[in-house]
């Protein structure tokens, strides 16, 4: 009875265009108020405590990480990479897209940002040489959908915190099927780059790899951060979004400085001399390489016994100088390892004229209208996904309380469901939910019922979380509400039923992926379980 | 202190903020996005040193957790009203704008209505026994301001935060901080969002405002973009 009650409420109040956390959380303070002895204090008291979640502490850092990096620039030098690297294929620059897409997802959590900063950039390549308008916008729109699969993920860390289940499995549990969707969309592009003979670009050779993937490197050694401490056990997850957020700031402003009081002024300029840059380079290898090494190293020897940091810093101090005189005597016409003193003096002018900017800045780096943009910007995305999160955790508390999900459980299982046929129960649900709600609220709604069922059927929790995810993406790009269409549509000023249309052909794979990942599990599990051990349930 | 003395002073604060807004609207606008950004820098900052600090010097501070914690659940709560002036908050709106105009003002202002009575149960709700409604008229339980105020007169401290040595000294406190600090923002997010919703509801009233909600999260962004690629 007041069940009914609940869910009429929610979805009367919701058509009605009452905000969703609203329609969540006053129809719970309602059901409270009629039915239960909860006073109005504790609920109160409630909103207070569910904002304070730990776990979901993670999220201001990572749409603050991704904010810092959604910057054109960061997005530019990706899509550079990603067509030195598989550009030469046929149908080239759209498999570039695809990956372009994959690579920004892991440095940002959210899919519209991906579809803005890739497409913007891509779409317009695609149609220079001659692919269609509709070819060009389905790639995005699909591919941009990989944001909430590829860690790190928002939806991710709002499953955990809704379940129990570890943020560090459930990321790495999205890697390989985030590979694996990108993988099959790349083929079907390619089979259709052959079917409509589509051009391809030309092979710039390895040169143009290396150059590319050392400008991008940068930032994607954040979701190395990301991973690597959450696996390597050194921090919590919370912990790996706070550094990802402050080295995000540090890369955007200090060292590709998008953005700022730097903004668009390079370390090397064009009147500096050749020896100088040799001396400069030299010495920018092998410091990053040290950077690179000292965390690697402490996220891979955390666990181990007589390793210091000292020995740490020994041994990459050692490496670091012969990569300088590597790269020295390879760039030196002479070959000669005893021009390198020489070089090093040289390149001083470069790091004082650079050090001598920042610091003349240094207050500005941090405190400019740039910074403060990005960090208003981050903090009302935080604040719009926590209030819906904050309410959906009371609506889900109230649901417990009322014993809804037992009442379903026995139910379903009444009903003789088994596995197999419970997970395409849960694809519906989660296909016709995700067409009207925003995921990480009705990841919330649906979890505390679908979880327990899951469980009592033998679904493995991390496995069941990769199918939600999966779920949220395919309605992003499905009507009546998919997110993913309206920004597409934005962008490229093509109406809704032509991106509809043009997407039609790669849901059709995200669908063929949806099925994949449901009924192979080993998808999910095969590397957080092997990485880390299974996850234990404690009910 | 009776419960009526914090009723007040959020009835003030909420005036403050009206009278301000009349006066320096941007100002306003820009104090909001300051508090928002300021906190969250904060809390990045905290956890990002506290993170170097236990790993890098085996050191750190014992109530950097519960202190970030503290100021999440803040930004969160006073950030509530502030999405709702600047229409953040997601809904559904594709139903709706089916409806003829002279419903669609009423359905929209009944959605900041229940935006705002959302906000005014959870500060006191002892009033929904005038409806007949069985709910304790504890004053106690009555809400955000009943709770916050049996808090305050408790005077209890927090887990794991404490009040610097100097302050201690010189004022005589206790060791731990009230616990009614951090409880603060309950009472004064929720009156902001009360407040916010009532403002709505009059615009859209008065015509100047369309809806409360935004149809979809990336409205800002796709508005910033828009045709960005058109032919």
């Amino acid at each position: 009875m007041e069940a009914a009650i609940l869910f009429i409420l929610v979805l009367v109040l919701l058509f009605l265009g009452v905000p969703v956390a609203v329609s969540l959380g006053l129809s719970s303070i309602i059901i409270i108020a009629l039915f239960s002895q909860d006073s109005m204090s504790s609920v109160a008291l409630q909103l207070f405590t569910a904002s304070q979640n730990y776990t979901l502490l993670a999220i201001p850092f990572f749409v603050l990480a991704s904010a810092f990096m959604s910057t054109g620039g960061v997005a530019a030098r990706i899509i550079r990479f990603a067509i030195a690297s598989v550009g030469h294929i046929k149908g080239g620059l759209a498999i570039a897209s695809v990956l372009a897409c994959m690579l920004f997802a892991a440095l940002s959590g959210s899919s519209p940002a991906t579809v803005v900063a890739i497409g913007t950039i891509a779409i317009a390549g695609m149609r220079q040489v001659g692919y269609s308008r509709d070819f060009a916008a389905g790639i995005i729109a699909n591919a941009g959908t990989l944001g909430i699969l590829i860690p790190p993920s928002i939806v991710m860390v709002v499953y955990s915190a809704a379940t129990d289940v570890s943020v560090g499995r459930m990321f790495l549990a999205g890697v390989v099927p985030g590979l694996v969707a990108g993988l099959m969309l790349m083929v079907a592009i390619y089979v259709m780059a052959r079917v409509k003979n589509l051009p391809a670009e030309d092979w710039k050779g390895f040169g143009e790899i290396i150059a590319g993937g050392k400008e991008a490197g940068w930032g994607l050694f954040l979701i190395i951060i990301i991973l690597g401490g959450i696996y390597g056990g050194v921090f919590t997850p919370t912990e790996a979004a706070a550094v990802a957020a402050v080295y995000a700031f540090f890369v955007a402003l200090f060292i590709y400085r998008d953005m700022g009081p730097l903004k668009g002024v390079r370390w090397i300029q064009e009147t500096d001399s050749k020896r100088s840059r040799i001396g400069f380079s030299s010495l920018v290898y092998a410091a990053a390489f040290f950077f690179v090494f000292m965390i690697l190293s402490f996220f891979v020897t955390a666990e181990w016994e007589g390793v210091s940091a000292r020995g740490r810093a020994i041994v990459g101090l050692v490496l670091s100088l012969a990569i300088m005189v590597a790269y020295a005597v390879w760039r030196d016409r002479e070959s000669n390892p005893f021009n390198i003193p020489g070089y090093l003096v040289a390149g001083l002018p470069i790091w004082g004229r650079n050090f001598a900017l920042m610091g003349r800045n240094f207050h500005r780096m941090f405190f400019n209208e740039d910074t403060r943009k990005v960090m208003t910007e981050a903090s009302k995305t935080t604040i719009m996904l926590m209030f819906i999160i904050v309410n959906a955790l009371l609506f889900a508390h109230v649901l417990t309380s009322e014993r809804i999900p037992d009442a379903i459980t026995d139910l379903m299982l009444n009903y003789g469901f088994n596995w197999f046929t419970f997970l395409i129960a849960v694809n519906l649900l989660l296909l016709l939910g995700g067409q009207f709600m925003e995921p990480s609220g009705l990841l919330l709604i649906v979890a505390p019922v679908v979880f327990p069922i899951a469980m009592e059927l033998g679904v493995d929790p991390v496995h069941l979380g990769i199918i939600m995810v999966v779920n949220m993406e395919i309605g992003m790009i499905t009507p009546p509400i998919g997110l993913n269409l309206f920004v597409t549509s934005g962008i490229t000023g093509m109406s809704l039923i032509q991106v509809v249309r043009a997407a039609l052909p790669f849901v059709a794979v995200l669908f063929a992926f949806l099925i994949l990942v449901t009924y192979v599990p080993v998808l999910s599990t095969w590397l957080p379980y092997s990485l880390m051990g299974p996850e234990i349930v404690t009910r | 202190m009776a419960i009526v003395v914090p009723a007040l002073l959020l009835a003030l604060l909420v005036a403050l903020f009206f009278v301000a807004e009349r006066r320096w609207p941007a100002r306003v606008d820009r104090f909001e996005e300051n508090v928002l950004a300021s906190l969250l820098a904060i809390i990045t900052f905290v956890s990002f040193t506290q993170v170097i600090a236990r790993y890098g010097f085996n050191t750190g501070w014992s109530g950097a957790l519960e202190f970030t914690r503290i100021l999440f659940a803040w930004m969160i709560l006073f950030g509530m009203g502030f999405g709702i002036k600047r229409s953040i908050h997601l809904g559904v709106d594709a139903f709706v704008r089916l409806l003829p105009a002279g419903i669609f003002r009423w359905v929209a202002v009944f959605g900041a209505f229940a935006t705002f009575l959302y906000a005014f149960l959870l500060l006191y709700a002892a009033w929904l026994v005038l409806l007949g409604i069985d709910v304790s008229t504890n004053w106690r339980q009555t809400g955000a301001i009943g709770y916050w105020t049996f808090m305050y007169n408790l005077g209890t401290g927090l887990d794991d935060l404490r009040y610097p040595e100097l302050l201690q000294n010189l004022f005589g406190l206790q060791e731990r901080v009230h616990r009614w600090i951090a409880y603060l923002m309950l009472p004064i997010g929720l009156a902001l969002l009360a407040f916010r919703a009532f403002e709505a509801m009059i615009a859209i009233l008065r015509g100047e405002r369309e809806l409360v909600i935004a149809g979809h999260e990336a409205e800002e962004l796709v508005s910033e973009h828009k045709d960005a690629l058109k032919d």
